[in-house]
């Protein structure tokens, strides 16, 4: 390390007066952009979580997708149960990765919150939270881009994913219009879980809390939504949870869109206002006991 | 600018029932570099916690730059800068991207000139595209302070810069932390513990202990205070109390732990009788203090500076009291 003394050449100028400003109030456009960019620089800098991210759900499709392709009598066994009496899912379901497909995309963004909540963490422990505060940026703002970092991040996958299903010999319906109204409910379904989670973790530091959290309400999220199976097979109190659960929603809006080439735009209505709901929620919470340190 | 860059009145800050700040006053005038000197766990970084708004104000009034803390906390934090006890930087970030952040934080829009030249003046404008975790402790050191400048803030808050730190690189940046203030004309409040830093470094000094400012003034005011010498004496044998205050030349005697604390009025004329007397006790090690800020501290406060509280000596003790006093 050099111990010379700092160029007296480089001249700087004198700190600006500190001007009396009427209103107490401080755009956060800045500091918001700031942080969700710093959060995507993490995410793409770092190679395994990066491959992991994508390879997940590919593993999905292929070991859940596969084992129940290959039941004796195939597909066509399968269809009675995965379609009731649905014609146009009759009619149209040619594989149960098509079928699955949406289903893993909906429950891919149930735990994407988990990594937003581990970057918070870590930012409180380091002490990076207080280099963030300490400047004219809100709680809110912090919680804001850590939400739409790790939402962004859960989207990352998607691609991948049809890829993978195209290479599974999954076949699309749906224009182009259903296919954006689809990954737009995707994307509303993960900034509202990512928003859950921030907000259920606001005030922790501990590094094994998101992890228990994502294991807790991943499990019964996923089975209580017909994400992997038709709901209509559930239980009545299954079924009750699944009426109310928004992976369910999005696993159907998407399940239209690829198999049938409809969309029910109610759904995306409701996935739009589940995400409004916890980012309301989440940053009233977060405003108070987002902590420091 | 004010005239004077901090002011608070009974600034104070508990936790459930423990006192961490206890209604202190303070003034530091603009342009100065204001020094809070005391031992660990006297509430020196609680006091930059509620000045900065990491902190919430339990009871009194604090404004800095003009503006006051509680009311306008924003513009507080846009005429502010901050130079941590450890560093903290975002590793996976070069130096120019923490910069391009800190710049984002503060709403800067015309930043790269003054970033260009501050990365030169702390000599780090060739490695600004490396990982900041590739770099020394004394460069991360440089590059927080560059952060803490680049908004051109009022006031810098540093709280122990230079703890855990080597002499030299200690040194160096006693250097950039009276640069910062001469050269950049930025109001410094600096915390720490080590007499000497805030001897060197600080044109005003409030001693503090146990949430209390005990003394302030210059470096010199606070040591012509103390019109005494300190002997420090340790023996293998107990010694009792009475013993020692016989000594002629002795006004005072204290126990510190295992150790005597002697205020005498000349230690070259009390030192002999000390040996003197307790040669008999096997003296294990014997140390003198003339006047100077640790014999001010030891005067007023019975103690070293460097010597924790009985509240802090277990810290896991003190931690989980104050992680209780807060829930």
């Amino acid at each position: 390390m050099s111990l010379a003394t700092p160029d007296p050449a480089v001249a700087l100028t004198a700190p600006a007066p500190a001007v009396a400003h009427r209103s107490s109030h401080v755009g956060q456009w800045s500091q918001f952009s700031g942080l969700y960019y710093r959060e995507l620089i993490k995410t793409f800098r770092n190679p395994l979580v990066l491959a992991i991210t994508v390879i997940q759900p590919f593993m999905w499709l292929a070991f859940f997708g596969s084992s129940f392709e290959n039941v004796p009598g195939g597909i066509s066994s399968l269809k009675p149960l995965l379609c009731g009496g649905n014609i146009g899912c009759l009619a149209h379901l040619t594989s149960y990765t098509q079928f699955l497909l949406p289903g893993v995309m909906a429950t891919s963004m149930l735990s994407v919150g988990m990594f937003g909540a581990m970057s918070t963490i870590q930012d409180k422990r380091f002490g990076f939270m207080k280099r963030i505060l300490i400047t004219p940026t809100s709680k809110a703002t912090v919680y804001l881009s850590k939400a739409l970092g790790s939402a962004t991040r859960g989207l990352v996958g998607i691609p991948v994913m049809l890829v993978a299903a195209l290479a599974f010999g999954v076949q699309f319906q749906g224009d182009l219009l259903m296919w954006a109204g689809w990954l737009l409910g995707l994307a509303f379904l993960g900034f509202g879980f990512s928003a859950l989670f921030l907000a259920v973790t606001a005030s922790s530091t501990d590094w094994q809390t998101p992890g228990v959290i994502a294991n807790f309400i991943t499990m019964p999220l996923m089975f209580a939504s017909g994400a992997l199976f038709p709901s209509t097979n559930y239980p009545t109190w299954m079924q009750y949870i699944a009426d109310y659960n928004p992976v369910g929603y999005a696993a159907v809006l998407g399940r239209d869109v690829v198999v049938y080439g409809t969309i029910d735009w109610t759904y995306l209505g409701y996935l739009a206002l589940f995400a409004g709901l916890m980012v309301l929620i989440g940053t009233t919470i977060a405003a108070k006991y987002l902590k420091v340190e | 600018m004010p005239i004077d860059a901090i002011v608070t009145h009974g600034l104070t800050k508990a936790y459930g029932k423990l006192i961490a700040v206890d209604h202190v006053d303070m003034k530091v005038a603009a342009g100065g570099v204001f020094g809070l000197l005391g031992p660990n766990g006297a509430g020196k970084t609680t006091i930059i916690k509620l000045l900065t708004g990491l902190s919430d104000i339990t009871e009194g009034t604090a404004s800095v730059a003009g503006f006051d803390v509680q009311a306008e906390p924003m513009r507080v934090k846009q005429n502010i800068g901050w130079v941590a006890a450890e560093v903290i930087l975002d590793d996976d970030l070069s130096a120019w991207e923490n910069l391009w952040l800190q710049a984002k934080l503060q709403r800067l829009s015309d930043w790269k000139d003054r970033a260009d030249d501050i990365l030169k003046y702390f000599e780090l404008g060739d490695r600004r595209k490396d990982k900041v975790g590739t770099y020394s402790t004394g460069m991360r050191k440089k590059l927080e302070i560059a952060l803490a400048l680049l908004h051109q803030p009022q006031v810098i808050f540093m709280d122990e810069p230079t703890i855990g730190l080597d002499a030299n690189t200690r040194r160096m940046l006693w250097q950039l932390i009276t640069g910062v203030n001469k050269e950049f004309h930025i109001t410094v409040l600096l915390t720490s513990h080590y007499i000497e830093e805030a001897d060197a470094l600080c044109d005003q000094i409030s001693i503090i202990d146990q949430g209390r400012f005990v003394a302030s003034g210059t470096p010199s005011e606070l040591k012509s205070r103390v019109k005494a010498d300190f002997i420090e004496v340790e023996t293998r044998m107990s010694v009792s109390e009475p013993k020692l205050r016989q000594i002629p030349g002795v006004s005072e005697v204290r126990s510190e732990g295992k150790a005597w604390i002697l205020k005498v009025a000349s230690a070259e004329e009390t030192l002999p009788r000390v040996l003197e007397t307790l040669k008999s006790d096997g003296i294990t090690r014997i140390n003198v203090e003339r006047p100077s800020l640790e014999s001010v501290f030891m005067d007023i406060t019975g103690k070293r500076i460097d010597h924790p509280g009985p509240d802090v000596q277990d810290y896991r003790k003190f931690y989980a009291n104050l992680r209780r006093a807060r829930q």
